[in-house]
């Protein structure tokens, strides 16, 4: 191949700037970095106070791996800022300002190795203190109080078991003990190692409180052990976090954390033998209505039908993932449906859930009376459920499920039945 | 309107081959109109076409996330209700990587790999054909399942037992799943094609370590492919066995365990993110040196660390799965590992930044592209790094600060190479180029809305919101004026500002389409040899196929060193110009081209009727088999260049013979 | 005949049909069909994996102990086996440019293939006949599944035995014929060796 030669002879490229590049290339560059910076410090003004904020532990565990996390996005947040820099700098520096030629380095091996050292040690050095984290945070053992948690489509269950001990949850019930069998809001003792064990009825969800703990999958057919320990009373939010289905969204959790007094209280009054209402007021009829409507699938314990029979549900026949929630002291919580709505009107909510450590315990124990219920979202839910919350595609169609619902199905109550079981379910505490 | 050239005519071969093909119809010869682009073999024709569906489903993928965009704004969105939502947001995220992102890098990968390596096309241009309609064809049937009972809705990573039928009872996941086959086939038969051409075509004296970057990562990419495509495509056999045929791979109740799927798909997943990574980054290594005018900085430990991200790549996927229950050992050494591929990937940066360091800068719009890419994947990277701590990731997974990281390395990352790409060749494949006015509003717009789309996201993120939710409500989202809502709202701003900027490269496209001015051979005095071809490249590519002594062997050919020891002092000796005008004087005179065929697109139709078949009616999947193995045995007993009967009228005499060394 | 062209001579330097010089010196098609053996390395090992993983999943009267009939299947797979021997023989009178013995040992190789095959349907269907369904339990479905996978390669291998069988008669193989049976011999052998493994693992070791 002949090689042409030529005078020599300048770059000249048409589309190139050949005069220098104007100073307005130079503040777009600027702006770039000005864009970064000013995101930066924009999005350090965050919301005050959101319920399941990672940054703003509350539990032991939450601390922990907040305690490992804020350094780490500190050192990230260092590097970008120098990378940011570094480009900055070159890119105003080195642009075309009519200069021959550059020196065309092919490379520097000591630049190369330095910043494959650097990097390196920083990670190995970050790489310790996580391996440490990993293993301390996955030490379920040594529980002061362990609770069976399933999720299901689209709530979550919670199975308090009888210890050895006839213990429950660390509490020894004044009564006799039994099996606490709740839903939605899980109530826990404050300073106390929580270990729950999980698992799911269907699909895979996640068990998240974000400020008590990272996020823990419930799988169908494994049982995975997470920790929670909450420090001070309160109610702390969470939501599942493994994307499960329609109602994914509206798959929310607390956990509620009460002092030992509080706790045992709690404890108690959940064995406390069934009450029927008073003969003849509405909530007798709502009785009635319950358990012809709701009681196929919903359980309360204690509950006997008109031969004196203990009614025993089964929503194993009716439900697909195979349960519904435990009814027994509904009022006790403050949400329902997979804690998507709330039971307590607006400023009843806000006074349970901004109340101080010392005035929570009390406040939540009052659970929902008549003139706190929300009857509006309570009433919905009983009206029409699936049009409040989406749980499956097409409830006309349900040969892909042998039959069987998925979540609670659209009963066409009159208002009265609705009237009468809201009547029923205000006296379930 | 021909975007390109029309060919010199072929002329007969003196090879003597068997004289007919076995098919019923004639063999397509045509050079020119929609026949020539129907039935061709060219690697640059389809590369364009590559291109053209690519960017079709880029805005198809664009509008789905619109629509999501639009039910997050406020909280409690009415716009798309949860199946919908669901759907919307399973096929986003499947447009976006295997409709978007993967066959644009096709594109790239197709037109200049060979050009790059100074071959005449690619190893096997029949099968490479045959991967495009695969491709057409696989994202059409995906898509057709909109109307056809509702697309799929278990999300792109498809959990089981979410993904079986009694949790996601339409065809939308089976559509999903034999689509993903069927392009699947596309993106092995393309891998195993480049890795043949860049290994055995190389022009003479090009060895591995003087090959262009770009070309090395491409084939460090279609190493990733071959071995990953087989691993989802298990999953997706046990998938549709699962639904259709009543198999219980994923069925718990009978003893199945959900992890098996989540093990399958990230062992393909994780692979598959450093497949949509690693082209950009070789364009991104292309576009900064030309544009400082000097060489990339450390050349071999640019290649080195592809390649070492693509080996250690295949030790991390179960970075995904950190709060799956995995166990603390199996999650300690995924951390570790996780972070060690974060050293390869800085090494790059490094790299880049060097490279622009004492160079002499040129702020086109494929530079700005490609310094915004070092900008903004160093934001994705960083963030990377923060989630490869695991009891961190227990915070950080399945939140929205996941989606921004992600965002950050694919928009920031492969979406912007993509785009310095486009705008880097736009000249050598049309002829044309690109309105750097336009392109720079179509730069800054895109990176403005980008921000605001996916900065905020860190925060809302960090602060509790999960994604894949079909709403976020107020009682979730915080106290103050800057709550999860109002950054839920910026987000959404954000991503129609960035749709802008999209929809301005499209009219930068049809405005620079209408100008007359040709390109420049060498508008950009670029370094490599895809430059050493007119614009557009003529059919046969070179008329000399080039003899390589160096790295950046086009720029060596045009600048001498005239300096002595250690003081280097490059003067230009020649312009792309007169290079050509030299090839043409000197061209080679026998240069067979193989010709085109309709055996790729005929085995291509095969697979959507068996897959419809498997959904529908189980009939039609003999009935697709029967034309697939018809079409094979047409394809093998097809010779590779036209037989005189098949040119009507006869064949022109004379004229310079076109030879290629290929297969296929 | 008009297309003696059609054997283009090719030396053992690996060039293509058109006799240009690869880089690396290997065949475009031999290269290729390494690679694409590669990638099914990858899709045999995942079709293993879960194998292994579901191996144990079944009921107590429904295990691989009650099923497996490890004689025939060991004559199945010595079949098998004979079959890569005979693909040797082929590829050998190939490179002497022997057609007539290269027809016949494609033929026979088809022959043993088929008879594999047809080892495997027997097998299978004695197996559903006794209760091991598709959908019966995780390991038959995994089972079933796996070895299906291999005897549909095993089939497609014996239609590209039989096809060549049929090029090579009506000389209709462009460029290298020597090649093209190679390629099909190194298929071949792929599919017999994942054959071995998976009878050892399947079959041999005891759930």
């Amino acid at each position: 191949m002949n090689r042409l030669v030529k005078q020599h002879q300048k770059v000249s490229i048409d589309l190139m700037p050949t005069e220098p590049t104007t100073s307005r290339s130079t503040r777009s560059r600027l702006c770039n970095a000005a864009i970064g910076l000013g995101a930066a410090t924009v999005l350090a003004s965050c919301a005050s106070d959101a319920p399941q904020d990672t940054w703003a532990p509350e539990g032991k565990y939450a601390q922990d791996i907040h305690n490992l996390q804020w350094p780490i996005f500190m050192i990230a947040g260092i590097v970008g800022l120098i990378v940011f820099g570094v480009i900055t700098f070159v890119v105003v520096k080195f642009r075309d300002r009519g200069q021959p030629i550059p020196e065309q380095g092919h490379g520097n091996a000591l630049i190369e190795y330095v910043f494959i050292a650097i990097p390196a040690l920083l990670l190995a050095g970050i790489a310790v203190p996580t391996v440490a984290g990993v293993i301390s945070l996955n030490d379920t053992d040594d529980a002061d109080c362990v609770v069976n948690v399933t999720g299901q489509q689209w709530w979550w269950e919670y199975d308090y078991p009888v210890e050895a001990d006839g213990t429950i949850c660390g509490a020894q019930p004044t009564g006799e003990a039994a099996p606490i069998i709740t839903s939605g809001q899980m109530v826990i003792p404050v300073d106390a190692k929580v270990v729950i064990r999980g698992t799911s009825r269907d699909v895979i969800h996640s068990f998240w409180v974000p400020k008590l703990n990272g996020k823990r999958d419930m799988v169908p057919g494994r049982v995975h052990t997470w920790n929670f320990q909450a420090e001070q009373p309160g109610i702390y939010a969470g939501q599942c976090a493994e994307f499960c289905g329609l109602s994914h969204a509206n798959m929310r959790m607390e956990i509620v954390a009460l002092d030992k007094g509080d706790f045992q209280a709690w404890i108690d009054n959940q064995l406390e033998p069934y009450q029927s209402p008073e003969a003849g007021t509405l909530a007798a009829k709502g009785e009635e209505t319950f358990i012809s409507q709701c009681s196929r699938c919903h359980q309360v314990d204690g509950l006997t039908d008109a031969d004196g029979e203990l009614v025993v549900s089964a929503p194993e026949q009716f439900v697909w993932s195979g349960a519904a929630p435990n009814l027994t002291n509904l009022m006790t919580r403050n949400t329902f449906a997979g804690a998507s709505w709330d039971l307590l009107t607006e400023d009843a909510r806000e006074a349970v859930w901004e109340a101080s450590a010392d005035e929570f315990g009390a406040l939540y124990l009052e659970g929902v009376t008549k003139g706190t219920l929300n009857e509006i979202d309570l009433k919905e839910w009983l009206r029409d459920a699936p049009s409040k919350k989406p749980m499956y595609t097409d409830p006309e169609n349900l040969e892909d499920t042998d039959g069987k619902t998925r979540g609670m199905p659209y009963l066409a109550l009159s208002e009265d039945q609705i009237d009468e079981l809201v009547a029923y379910l205000i006296e379930r505490k | 309107m021909a975007l390109i050239e029309k060919p010199a005519p072929i002329a007969v071969p003196d090879v003597a081959t068997p004289s007919s093909s076995y098919g019923v119809f004639r063999r397509p010869v045509e050079s020119t109109g929609w026949k020539s682009w129907l039935f061709t073999i060219d690697h640059k024709k389809l590369g364009i076409m590559y291109g053209a569906v690519a960017l079709f489903f880029f805005l198809v993928g664009g509008f789905e996330a619109l629509l999501i965009r639009l039910q997050l704004a406020g909280p409690d969105g009415t716009i798309l209700d949860a199946d919908k939502y669901n759907q919307m947001f399973t096929m986003h995220a499947t447009t976006m990587v295997f409709l978007f992102v993967m066959p644009m890098a096709a594109a790239f990968a197709n037109y200049f790999v060979p050009l790059q390596i100074g071959a005449r096309d690619v190893a096997f241009p029949r099968i490479n054909a045959f991967g495009f309609w695969c491709f057409l064809f696989g994202g059409i049937f995906l898509n057709t399942s909109w109307i056809l009972g509702g697309a799929a809705d278990g999300g792109w990573f498809m959990y089981a037992p979410n993904s079986s039928v009694p949790f996601s009872p339409t065809s939308g996941i089976d559509f999903w799943g034999l689509g993903l086959q069927i392009t699947g086939i596309a993106s092995l038969t393309g891998a195993i094609n480049l890795i043949v051409t860049v290994i055995n075509m190389r022009a003479p004296g090009m060895s591995l370590m003087k090959m262009p970057i770009f070309t090395w990562m491409i084939l460090v990419v279609q190493f990733l492919l071959l071995f990953a495509i087989p691993v989802i495509t298990v999953a997706l056999f046990l998938l549709m066995f699962q639904r259709n045929f009543d198999a219980t791979f994923f069925t718990v109740e009978a003893g199945a365990d959900p992890l098996l799927w989540q093990h399958l798909f990230w062992i393909f997943g994780h692979p598959e993110v450093y497949i949509l990574i690693l082209p950009s980054f070789g364009i991104v290594s292309e576009v900064l040196p030309v544009f400082s005018r000097k060489p990339l900085f450390g050349y071999p430990l640019v290649v080195f660390s592809g390649a070492a991200i693509g080996f250690v790549g295949w030790g991390v996927w179960a970075h995904h799965m950190f709060a799956s229950g995995l166990g603390p050992i199996s999650v300690a050494v995924f951390s570790v590992a996780t972070m060690a591929i974060a050293i390869p990937t800085g090494v790059k940066i490094v790299n880049w930044t060097m490279t622009l360091w004492g160079g002499k800068l040129i702020f086109t719009t494929s530079m700005l592209f490609a310094i915004g890419l070092i900008v903004q994947f160093t934001i994705g990277g960083l963030s990377g790094v923060t989630h490869a701590v695991a009891p961190s990731d227990t915070q950080q997974t399945d939140t929205y600060y996941i989606v921004a990281h992600f965002h950050y390395v694919l928009f920031g990352g492969a979406i912007l190479g993509i785009f310095a790409g486009l705008y880097y060749w736009w000249p050598k494949v049309f002829g044309k180029l690109l309105d750097e006015k336009w392109g720079k509003w179509n730069f800054w717009t895109m990176i403005v809305g980008m921000n605001l789309t996916f900065g905020p996201m860190h925060v809302v993120g960090l602060q509790g919101q999960p994604r894949r939710m079909y709403v976020h409500t107020a009682a979730r989202n915080g106290e103050g004026f800057f709550n999860i809502t109002f950054w839920n709202l910026v987000s959404s701003i954000g991503a129609f500002i960035l749709g802008i900027g999209v929809l301005l490269f499209f009219i930068n496209v049809v405005i620079s389409s209408r100008r007359s001015e040709k390109a420049p051979l060498d508008p950009w005095d670029a370094r490599s040899l895809e430059w050493l071809t007119t614009s557009p490249p003529k059919e046969h590519n070179f008329d000399v196929i080039p003899t390589v002594g160096h790295l950046d062997e086009f720029f060596h050919l045009k600048y001498e060193d005239r300096g002595e020891g250690d003081h280097h002092d490059f003067q230009q000796v020649a312009t792309a110009e007169e290079l050509i005008a030299e090839q043409e004087a000197n061209a080679d005179e026998h240069i067979h081209l193989p010709s085109p065929s309709y055996w790729p697109i005929v085995l291509a139709f095969a697979l959507p009727v068996m897959a419809y078949g498997v959904i529908y009616n189980l009939l039609l999947v003999p009935a697709g088999a029967a034309i697939a193995l018809a079409s094979m045995f047409g394809w093998s007993l097809e010779p590779h260049t036209a037989s005189p009967a098949d040119y009507d009228p006869p064949a022109p005499e004379g004229g310079a013979e076109l030879e290629v060394s290929t297969n296929g | 005949m008009a297309d003696t062209a059609v054997q283009v001579a090719v030396d053992e330097h690996g060039h293509d049909d058109h006799g240009h010089a690869t880089t690396t010196g290997l065949s475009n098609n031999k290269l290729a069909m390494w690679l694409f053996l590669g990638s099914e390395c990858l899709l045999f090992g995942g079709l293993i994996s879960t194998y292994m993983l579901y191996r144990g999943r079944h009921s107590a009267s429904a295990g691989p102990d009650q099923f497996w009939d490890i004689p025939f299947t060991s004559a199945s797979s010595f079949v098998l086996l004979m079959s890569s021997l005979t693909m040797v023989l082929a590829v050998t009178a190939a490179k002497r440019k022997d057609d007539r013995n290269t027809r016949l040992w494609l033929t026979v190789t088809a022959i043993l293939g088929s008879l594999f095959v047809a080892g495997q349907v027997y097998e299978f269907t004695t197996f559903y006949r006794e209760g091991l369904g598709y959908t019966t339990s995780l390991f038959s479905s995994s089972f079933y599944t796996l070895t299906g996978f291999h005897g549909v390669h095993v089939s497609i291998g014996v239609i590209m035995l039989l096809a060549a069988v049929g090029m090579i008669l009506k000389n209709r193989i462009p460029g290298d014929k020597a090649e093209v049976v190679e390629l099909i011999g190194l298929y071949w052998h792929f599919v017999d060796i994942v054959w071995i493994l998976i009878f050892t693992l399947v079959y041999l070791i005891p759930a």
